[in-house]
């Protein structure tokens, strides 16, 4: 694959695709809300073209993807299968992944976005902070907060 | 299930920006009996053909020039001309009925493609020939430059222009291929290395 700023869009969506996808999926918990989240993120990042930074197309990626998921989940308030939530859930440590998926999808909005950002995707605080649109302590503190909150629930 | 999911995802993304007018160009795959073609289709037509998985980069550079960022992996806009390609390599079509895109090319390129693209099924044309369909005799180096950039091979047959000493000239795709094309549409009458003057005269009549 060539390295450098993507040229097209194409190049963006293959590039990053599927962690968006996952990202989006872990946020929302559902394939439905995922997709539209996954397509509102690319469109909107086509509409604003180019990326900001030389490199930095990820972070701004999952910016935008965290916008849209707030937004989505302002809309929707709906159930989520049994199936989604598996495939949103991280596989970890043995512990059943669809309680960890339970114990997320109970975040704030905000702290789920720092978790799965730093726990899941293992980015590091600062490029959560630019994802979220924070300083770097505030993220750390939301990835602080929200493991707490989940350790508690899983215990 | 995860790809299954990305994929559906990525092909309704694709609609919508297919539709907002975000993405004029679509591209995809081609199978062919030399390995994966790289295709482009823009508004106009097909815009690239090339010989690989990966685009060229000189193609891309063209494509962005001309169209924007906007060139998106679309299976069914490219859908045309994979089929027509398809039908060509198993010797079921002689012609091909999608429209070609030359834009962001010179002119004298767009001339010197034109009048190979004019060049028929089976038949070969030679370098300088092509130079003067394209309005300058003079010009077979150039023309044969022209011509070696051909961003959309076999659909504009550059396969059948050969140097004016009956050699095979030369071929983005290789050499190899380009006999295998000519072998397809002649019916297998393709001398190794050639065809000697006293040969070329009759081989550039038939048709």
């Amino acid at each position: 694959m060539v390295s450098g700023p993507p040229r097209t869009f194409g190049e963006l969506i293959e590039r990053h695709e599927l962690e968006i996808f996952r990202y989006a999926l872990r946020l929302t918990g559902r394939r439905a809300d995922a997709d539209d989240v996954f397509q509102e993120t690319f469109l909107a990042a086509f509409r604003a073209w180019p990326p900001p930074r030389r490199g930095n197309e990820r972070a701004w990626l999952y910016r935008i993807a965290t916008n849209k998921a707030i937004d989505n989940g302002r809309r929707s308030r709906r159930l989520v299968s049994v199936e989604d939530l598996r495939l949103a859930a991280p596989e970890r440590d043995g512990v059943t992944t669809l309680d960890l998926a339970a114990a997320i999808r109970a975040l704030p909005t905000g702290q789920r976005a720092a978790f799965v950002l730093h726990r899941v995707e293992g980015l590091p605080h600062r490029e959560v902070a630019t994802a979220l649109g924070c300083s770097e302590e505030a993220a750390r503190a939301r990835v602080h907060e929200a493991t707490k909150k989940v350790k508690e629930a899983m215990a | 299930m995860i790809e299954e999911y990305v994929r559906d995802a990525r092909d309704h993304l694709v609609a919508r920006a297919s539709r907002g007018s975000l993405a004029p160009v679509a591209y995809g795959l081609a199978d062919s009996p030399f390995g994966p073609l790289w295709v482009a289709v823009s508004p106009r037509g097909v815009a690239v053909i090339h010989y690989g998985g990966r685009p060229d980069e000189s193609d891309l550079e063209r494509l962005v020039r001309t169209y924007g960022p906007g060139l998106v992996p679309d299976p069914r806009r490219t859908d045309a001309v994979r089929r027509e390609l398809d039908q060509y390599f198993r010797g079921k079509r002689r012609t091909f009925d999608v429209r070609f895109d030359l834009a962001g090319l010179t002119p004298f390129q767009q001339k010197v493609l034109g009048a190979t693209a004019r060049v028929g099924y089976g038949d070969l044309a030679t370098y300088k020939v092509v130079a003067k369909r394209a309005g300058n005799e003079k010009a077979s180096r150039a023309a044969g430059q022209a011509v070696g950039s051909n961003p959309i091979p076999i659909v504009v047959p550059c396969h059948r222009i050969i140097a004016s000493d009956g050699t095979l000239g030369g071929y983005s795709g290789g050499l190899e291929t380009k006999r295998c094309l000519l072998d397809i549409e002649r019916a297998g009458d393709v001398p190794e290395g050639g065809w000697p003057p006293a040969r070329r005269a009759r081989a550039q009549r038939r048709s």
